[in-house]
């Protein structure tokens, strides 16, 4: 028989009381805020082609943008600086041995 | 001739220069540093001689030699200076004589006897004679104290000389704490000094201020001082005059802090004869003769200190009676005659006083270098009761003992007779005048003097006269001429040295003058015997005035009281004789009984004095102890481990668990929301 | 009619809270990385709600932006675990606790 996961239901769970807390305290101040009227964009068409050209730092497009080309190029390092790490991370060094892997418990010899 | 006054430094100097020879370059020395200092105390007594000439050519001299403290940022001025006087110089002289003679014999009694560690003894003996000359010679208040810690300091390293036996190290350290607890008293009047007058200066010519004027001009109205504790000035004077005589008393070893003298016989001989007999115990009665001026503004002080010098000369004389030591009875005599001198002073005759300090520096120094020689030729056995018929094999010892017990005792003519009998008389002639006070300190004197007629010739007819009664006595340890110099020379003084003031003479006969006394009288202004006489006769000040024995008139008296006191003395000493003579003498103090114990015990002084210390002090300093290690250590320990409790309390938040870390971030944020809103307006 | 915007800050800090609530009771690491997950796109809604409301496309962009950083910060977390299992044995937050007084 398998064994699912259980909710946890010990007295630590209280803490997760303070999360409501907070929700609290954001919709009481969300909702008693003044915003004011909406602008809202002039066209629904060409968002799409609009975000692309402030990709590059582009001044095509129909709706208002800013130019986002650093934040592009830095963010295509992180990402690729990301994978490296990770896949440093994950490397077995040479004589660690992975318990996880080892579905007998780590006997020594053969099969039986 | 004025101009030698500059090189009255070198009275001190040249000792001190002989202490740091001694010390560096004794042991290189052939005779450890005794040669040196020989010849730096004799150049001190050739300059202290040359002083003695400039001022009795009418040159007083002072001098401030170094400012420690002073201009216009401090009200007053902490100086070292010098002051050459009348009574200055002739205390130089006495003290350089005797610590030459000192110096002199000490070659026989430690170098010949092959004692060890002399290089020390001389680097201690020239350190002594300088500090105790320059004390003599200070011009204020403060350097007079400096200078009497350091000869405390002196005695004590001298007292325990031989400190790998039990008894030395015990009786240096009983010397240093008994006169520190008078000194302490000293300190604080020091202190009242400067902070009531602004200046600690004695006084001399061409000082614009001495603490005795400004005291004496304040009591006429002329000048203010502070006074404190509410006290008008002359009562706070007669407390300041009562710290001082504490140190006073505790180095003139007056009751009660007499207790330290007969332990520091322990010490070398030389060293007893230097300063337990001579000059250190002098240098207590020396401050109050040199602040006379000040002391005889006050009856109340006065009155003290006769009265304590009167009983003190009983109480001790009544104790040197029964010792069995040849050092303890003259060390009980020093106490009493110390006692006299003090008597001398409170009645109101200061030349008296001054001129039995000199004859008893003499005859009191020969009388320890005596026992000395007595010492070495019995090999170190101080019991009189172990001597007898020495004076066949020693003569010259003999005749210079005698010479000084006879000065002792007060018998015409030697010197201690005319010194003695003038304290007696001005106490006399002072109370008749007035003051019952006074008398019965003179009946204690006049029956001291029996004692002390009684326990001399005791001390000489048993250490002397007779059979020997043991074999070291058959056989003395012979003495060499280091030993026998001295003592003829301090011998040949003893006798004669009274005929600087042959008051009894002089009032029959006027030709024959009072040598002592016109010294002492042509001063430089405020420290002359004219001007003290005048203090101590005013009404205002001590108030005494001079009586007569009813129906004698003035000479009548002077020789009634002579007469009386040279037959009390002849009494004394010829009770001792009658007991003590013949071949075989008895231990007659035996027949006293319960009452010798008491006196062999010093009436339980000592005890008393140690319960003082354990019984009272001991658990005073614990209590102290215990709240400083309680509540004050306490209270820091407290605050240091409340920060410890909450530190281990407050770190229990960090728990590891990146869970709980996230929860107080988000209360934090929470109450953050909450208060900024609350202040911001956002909810309303 | 637009929809007010504070319905998208109500919605946005309800999944926000939710996310909050999962770091704060989850046990297991992967969980815990996907309630960060969660906290992130709530930040997204807000950016594109007022991205809309200011009429201006800086929101939508940046948005872009965080999701891409959620992608590596998600990538390096996994290796993360993967070190914390080798290390403790058990992807339970609670018990790496060694990093404490």
């Amino acid at each position: 028989m398998t064994s699912r996961p259980r909710l946890h239901t010990s007295g630590k769970q209280l803490v997760g009381l303070v999360a409501f807390a907070l929700f609290g305290v954001l919709v009481a101040v969300f909702l008693t805020a003044d915003f004011g009227t909406a602008e809202t964009f002039a066209g629904a068409e060409g968002i799409t082609a609009a975000i692309g050209y402030s990709l590059f730092d582009l001044d095509a497009g129909s709706i208002p943008a800013e130019g986002f080309l650093v934040s592009f190029l830095v963010i295509a390092v992180v990402l690729d600086a990301a994978l490296d790490a990770t896949v440093m991370l994950a490397t077995r060094d040479e004589d660690d041995v992975d318990e996880a892997a080892v579905t007998d418990g780590g006997r020594e010899g053969g099969d039986r | 001739m004025a101009e030698l006054t500059a090189f009255a430094p070198a009275i001190a100097v040249l000792p001190f220069v002989s202490f740091l020879v001694a010390l560096f370059a004794g042991k290189y020395l052939p005779k450890k540093g005794a040669i040196a200092g020989s010849l730096a105390t004799g150049g001190s007594l050739v300059l202290s001689l040359l002083m003695l000439y400039t001022v009795a050519t009418g040159h007083a001299y002072q001098a401030t030699l170094y400012t420690w403290v002073g201009g216009d940022v401090v009200p007053f001025e902490l100086t070292f200076g010098i002051l050459l006087d009348q009574l200055s110089t002739l205390m130089l002289v006495i003290v350089s004589t005797i610590a030459l003679l000192v110096h002199v014999f000490s070659m026989g009694y430690m170098n010949d006897e092959g004692e060890t560690g002399l290089p020390r003894y001389y680097a201690e003996l020239g350190l002594f004679t300088a500090s105790m000359l320059a004390f003599v010679f200070s011009d204020n208040l403060l350097m007079a104290f400096m200078f009497f810690e350091l000869v405390g300091l002196c005695s004590y390293l001298l007292i325990g000389f031989w400190f790998r036996e039990a008894g030395p190290p015990s009786a240096a350290k009983k010397a240093f704490l008994v006169t520190r607890f008078g000194d302490y008293f000293f300190l604080i009047g020091v202190v009242a000094v400067f902070a009531t007058f602004g200046t600690a200066a004695f006084g001399g010519p061409g000082v614009e201020e001495s603490f005795p004027a400004l005291a004496e001009q304040a009591l006429n109205g002329e000048a203010t001082v502070t006074t404190f504790f509410g006290l008008d000035p002359a009562a706070w004077f007669t407390v300041i005059g009562l710290l001082v005589l504490g140190g006073v008393m505790g180095k003139s070893a007056q009751f009660p802090f007499h207790t330290w003298l007969p332990d520091a016989m322990e010490g070398p001989t030389p060293v007893s004869a230097l300063i337990h007999a001579a000059t250190m115990v002098a240098a207590g009665v020396y401050l109050v003769a040199r602040m006379y001026g000040f002391y005889a503004l006050s009856p109340t002080a006065l009155a003290v200190i006769a009265f304590v010098g009167g009983f003190t000369a009983l109480f001790a004389a009544t104790m040197g009676v029964v010792k069995r030591e040849i050092k303890q009875v003259l060390a009980y005599s020093t106490i009493s005659q110390y006692g006299y001198i003090m008597l001398a002073l409170g009645g109101g005759g200061y030349v008296a006083g001054v001129f039995h300090l000199t004859t008893h520096a003499v005859f009191k120094a020969l009388l320890f270098l005596g026992a000395g020689s007595v010492i070495i030729a019995m090999h170190h056995n101080e019991d009189m009761w172990d001597m007898g018929g020495l004076k066949e094999k020693m003569p010259v010892t003999y005749y210079a003992f005698l010479s000084g017990s006879l000065a002792l005792a007060g018998i015409v003519p030697f010197s201690g007779f005319w010194s003695k009998d003038e304290v007696l008389y001005e106490t006399l002639v002072h109370g008749l005048g007035g003051s019952p006070l006074l008398l019965a300190a003179y009946a204690m004197g006049l029956l001291a003097v029996f004692f002390t007629g009684f326990y001399t010739f005791r001390m000489v007819l048993l250490t002397f006269h007779g059979e020997p009664r043991t074999d070291t006595a058959r056989d003395p340890h012979g003495v060499r001429w280091n030993v026998k110099v001295p003592l003829v020379v301090l011998g040949v003084l003893a006798a004669v040295i009274g005929v600087i003031n042959l008051v009894p003479i002089h009032a029959l006969v006027s030709a024959v003058p009072e040598l002592l006394h016109d010294w002492l009288y042509h001063g430089p202004e405020g420290l002359n015997g004219e001007h003290y006489h005048e203090l101590v006769t005013s009404a205002e000040f001590a108030g005494y005035s001079a009586g007569t024995i009813p129906g004698l008139g003035e000479v009548g008296t002077l020789f009634a009281s002579a007469g009386v006191s040279l037959a009390v003395a002849l009494a004394g000493s010829g009770l001792a004789i009658a007991l003590y003579r013949g071949p075989d003498p008895v231990a007659h103090t035996d027949k006293l009984g319960s009452l010798k114990t008491v006196l062999f015990n010093n009436y339980y002084q000592d005890e008393y004095q140690v319960w003082l210390a354990e019984g009272l002090t001991v658990p005073v300093a614990k209590a102290a102890d215990g709240f400083d290690v309680r509540v004050v250590d306490g209270a820091v320990n407290f605050v240091s481990s409340l920060s410890l409790f909450t530190g281990d309390r407050l770190r229990r938040i960090q728990t590891g668990i990146v869970s709980n870390y996230a929860a107080l971030l988000t209360l934090g944020l929470t109450i953050l929301l909450v208060a900024f809103g609350a202040l911001q307006g956002w909810f309303l | 009619m637009a929809v007010p915007v504070e319905y998208y800050l109500v919605l946005s800090a309800f999944v926000f809270c939710v996310g909050l609530f999962g770091i704060l009771t989850r046990r297991n690491a992967l969980l815990f990385l996907m309630s960060v997950e969660l906290m992130l796109n709530a930040a997204n809604i807000n950016f594109v709600a007022f991205s809309y409301y200011h009429g201006n496309l800086t929101g939508q962009v940046f948005s872009l932006f965080t999701m891409a950083l959620a992608a590596a910060e998600v990538a390096v977390g996994i290796g993360i675990i993967l070190v914390l299992y080798r290390n403790f044995a058990d992807v339970d937050v609670t018990k790496a606790t060694t990093l404490r007084w």
